[in-house]
């Protein structure tokens, strides 16, 4: 058991871990106590019921959209040499740069009755938009869809890494007692990435549950939606609360789960030679069938959502004539909501480093914000101003906005910076001290400087994610507070896309500068 | 049970660019025996079982098992149809499976409770019997070769290919593992090739020895006549530390006892015998295991290296006799004829 010694220096994270967490554990408590409203009965019927089971096959379906993009496309970059192989390889997380919303948007305009597909199908057969039948993008299926075509990066890093990491032995052994191509595949390679896979699934699968925009925008009731709902246009707070308890309850147990995978990755820990497999050369025909699967990926989860954007931009010479107060409360968020993240991060980060009862309890808080979807935070947010009786304005209101953001993106801050603190060797901190370096002056010289790079990574992660956050903004910006965000779903679900893809293609810009980040690192990884 | 043929590579060369990995390397793999094949790294020995074993095509040359050709100009088997058992220096075991599963893989073509038959067959072969439920990690390093080996054979293949099999186990168990695995692989009959940089694990457990430097093959015959009748320098280096000296600052016993009296021979420190003979000084001594190596003046500039049985301990500027061993004294110069 790690012994609890009261020290001065646990008061500031043990504050930081409080603000943190404030947010997720108010809404959970009115989730499991709140009691005025309306009747559990109706809530259990009309409102738990169906935007649980809603949820759920979402989720569902897109799980199955993620494995089959994702598990084929890693084992065929990982496994065969065939044209383009070096750009797909980390061309196919750029997807992870669209925020959900965005791809909703591009896919509705592409699949819709004026749409260049409908009008394609039209001219070839000269029927009309009534004689025949074209998949409805506004349905469980087409949301699910959507989450999947920007969420499946995650599946495809981790079984990407997975299957690069299993050696080269094993699969030469197998192929010597006699294993094909495809046995390799389905009785060697997968079931050993198999957990590596799932926990990648996982993480998608959470922020798939926390979606709000695209699920609004297409009319699908998923919790997320319903949250956000229950409050602003029933006046059911109670409703409310419940939907955010399951669905924190359905994000943690994907977090958990996630984590458990995490340990085992799947890779043999008896090897001593972690070669990475040989690629092997595929026949012209089946290497040309190889670049067109992932040429048809990547088309389909990024450059033709990406592509009719900018096209509309363009073509309908779309002028958000608000867009410079727009950029002005964007930046001004995200930068006040870095700072604050930044600043948590770092205490959480050097805690963790001091103490093991900090560590399990900044972990903790730091994972619950990470799990918890802005819905709920913002929803807890909202209940704390209820009880203080101040109006939803002003100065409070942004301060309340930018305490859900740290409560939500601190861990998502942590995380760069640990990365970098492990990378060091475990004794710098008693060298430092043998030095007569402690305390203050420590931190200054010695911890500072080196997590630097990790905490600027952090900073840019942090910007864009707050940049791209809808639901808790859309619930607690006050007046004149439009973000980037909040204004693309603001026009899109007004129907006036054209206004819309100005701001989207901004946030897609933006995203793309932390992806880029991670694809380089993960390189970095392979290379080592 | 089918035939049992030879393994063969006749003549097989494999460029990587512009590097040479394998150049017209020929050697015959006899059934029932372990033929090793023993080089620096670097020197192509991986990369030719990488060639016997498919898993690399040679640019030319032929690979044939008895007369089926595996690999040729115009043809190549691959390494998943030619059934020839493989065992790695990293074990290679498949993680997600129990030791019984692993040594299962390869078996197909019959039932279930039959494949299970055989498997247990060779674990039990192996000394494996009570961890056949045991999943990799669990297993020892020695467990887990053990199991490696029972996999390569268990299918019946036609030769087995061993890749430093034993040089990732711990120094006290590898003696007991390499035993135990040798003889089941003696024991089943076929061709085995034992890919090793350890000279002393090739003289002690092969039946022969193949020597490749550079891609070529230099020499292949029994431990016996490598390590006495080496043709070349490298061939010596290979099986055992060996020392060069000018015949002319030899004392004339010596010389007289090697039969020539010009040029540069190579000798084994152990040729060098002392007690009695010329005088020598010694210039030092240091004890290494079980020989003690003593560098001995024979006068001004000219030192020569002997490797002794411990004794009475040696002190510089001792003054001591020495004689000359001429069948551990190699003449490398090319004779004419």
């Amino acid at each position: 058991m790690p012994r609890f010694t009261p020290s001065l220096s646990a008061i500031p994270p043990s504050l930081i871990i409080g603000l943190v967490g404030l947010p997720v554990c108010i809404a959970l408590y009115a989730g499991l106590v709140g009691g005025d409203g309306a009747t559990w009965d109706h809530i259990l019927q009309n409102r738990l019921m169906p935007y649980t089971l809603t949820t759920l096959l979402t989720l569902f379906i897109a799980a199955v959209i993620m494995l089959g993009l994702a598990v084929p496309a890693a084992w065929i970059v990982t496994q065969y040499e065939f044209p383009g192989r070096n750009v797909f390889s980390w061309a196919l997380i750029l997807p992870l740069a669209m925020p959900g919303y965005v791809m909703a948007y591009a896919w509705a305009d592409l699949m819709g009755v004026s749409g260049p597909l409908q009008s394609q199908i039209r001219d070839v057969t000269g029927l009309s938009a009534r004689d025949y039948w074209f998949p409805n993008l506004f349905s469980t299926p087409g949301l699910a869809f959507v989450l999947a075509s920007t969420l499946f990066p995650y599946v495809y890093i981790t079984a990407r890494a997975a299957f690069s990491m299993q050696t080269r032995a094993t699969l030469e052994a197998a192929r010597s007692l006699g294993a094909s191509p495809l046995d390799l595949f389905w009785r060697v390679a997968l079931p050993v990435a198999l957990p590596a896979i799932l926990g990648g699934l996982c993480l998608a699968l959470m922020e798939a549950a926390a979606d709000y925009g695209a699920a609004d925008f297409l009319g699908v009731q998923t919790l997320g939606v319903g949250i956000v709902r229950s409050w602003t246009s029933f006046g059911e707070p109670n409703t409310a609360a419940r939907l955010a308890l399951m669905l924190v309850c359905i994000a943690f147990v994907f977090l958990i789960v996630a984590r458990l995978y995490q340990g085992k990755s799947g890779v043999q820990q008896t090897s001593t030679r972690w070669l990475t497999p040989e690629r092997s050369a595929l026949s012209p025909s089946m290497a040309w069938l190889a670049t067109l699967l992932c040429a048809t990926i990547l088309l389909l989860c990024f450059v033709a959502p990406i592509a009719r954007l900018m096209w509309l931009a363009v073509e309908t010479e779309a002028r958000t004539t608000d867009l410079l107060p727009l950029l002005r409360s964007t930046l001004l968020l995200g930068l006040f909501g870095t700072a604050l993240a930044l600043c948590a991060a770092l205490v959480f980060t050097l805690a963790a480093k001091r103490s093991r009862a900090l560590r399990m309890g900044t972990r903790l808080i730091a994972a619950a914000g990470y799990a918890a979807p802005g819905a709920v935070l913002g929803l807890g947010a909202l209940f704390f101003l209820r009880e203080t009786g101040q109006p939803l304005a002003g100065i409070v209101a942004v301060a309340l906005l930018v305490w859900v953001y740290v409560s939500r993106f601190t861990s998502a801050g942590v995380e760069p910076m640990q990365a970098t603190l492990d990378r060091l060797p475990k004794n710098l901190d008693l060298a430092a001290q043998s030095l007569g370096s402690r305390g203050l002056r420590q931190f200054w010289q010695v911890d500072l400087p080196l997590i630097l790079p990790g905490a600027l990574a952090a900073g840019l992660i942090l910007f864009v994610e707050i940049l791209k956050e809808l639901p808790a903004t859309l619930m607690l910006r006050p007046f004149g507070w439009d973000t980037l965000a909040v204004k693309a779903h603001a026009y899109a679900t007004d129907e006036r896309l054209a206004q819309a893809t100005l701001p989207s293609l901004m946030i897609v810009l933006a995203g793309l500068f932390p992806v880029l980040l991670l694809s380089w690192r993960l390189n970095q990884g392979e290379r080592k | 049970m089918s035939a049992i043929h030879p393994l063969i590579a006749d003549q097989v060369s494999r460029s990587f660019g512009a590097t040479a990995a394998v150049e017209a390397a020929s050697l015959t793999l006899e059934p029932g025996e372990i033929t090793a094949l023993i080089g620096h790294s670097g020197s192509g020995k991986t990369t030719f079982l990488r060639l016997l074993a498919g898993m690399e095509r040679p640019d030319r040359g032929q690979i044939l098992s008895g007369d089926t050709v595996l690999a040729s100009d115009t043809q190549h088997v691959p390494i998943e149809k030619r059934n020839i058992g493989l065992v790695f220096q990293d074990f290679a075991l498949f993680p997600h499976m129990t030791a019984l599963e692993n040594v299962m893989f390869g078996l197909r073509g019959t039932a279930k409770p039959d494949r299970m038959k055989i498997a247990e067959k060779w674990l039990d072969r192996l000394g494996l019997t009570s961890r056949r439920d045991a999943y990799p990690h669990h297993l020892s390093g020695g467990e887990q070769q053990r199991t490696a080996i029972a996999r390569a054979l268990a299918p019946n293949p036609v030769a087995i290919l061993l890749d430093e099999p034993f040089s990732g186990l711990d120094p006290s168990m590898r003696d007991r593992v390499r035993e135990a695995a040798l003889s089941a692989v003696r024991d089943a009959g076929m061709p085995a090739l034992l890919v090793t940089h350890d000279a002393s694990e090739a003289l002690v457990h092969a039946d022969s020895i193949a020597v490749i430097d550079r891609g070529k093959i230099l020499q292949t015959g029994t431990p016996d006549a490598l390590y006495h009748q080496p043709q070349r320098v490298e061939v010596a280096k290979a099986l055992g530390p060996v020392h060069s000296i000018d015949l002319e600052s030899l004392p004339g016993q010596w010389r007289a006892a090697i039969g020539s009296t010009t040029g540069t021979v190579h000798y084994r420190p152990e040729a060098i015998q002392l007690g009695t003979g010329e005088p020598v000084m010694v210039r030092g001594s240091k004890l290494a295991g079980a020989v003690t190596e003593v560098a001995l003046a024979l006068d001004e500039t000219n030192t020569v290296y002997a490797a002794c049985q411990p004794g009475a301990p040696l002190l510089p500027g001792d003054q001591i006799q020495a004689t000359i061993n001429p069948s551990l004294v190699f003449d490398f110069t090319p004779k004419m004829t």
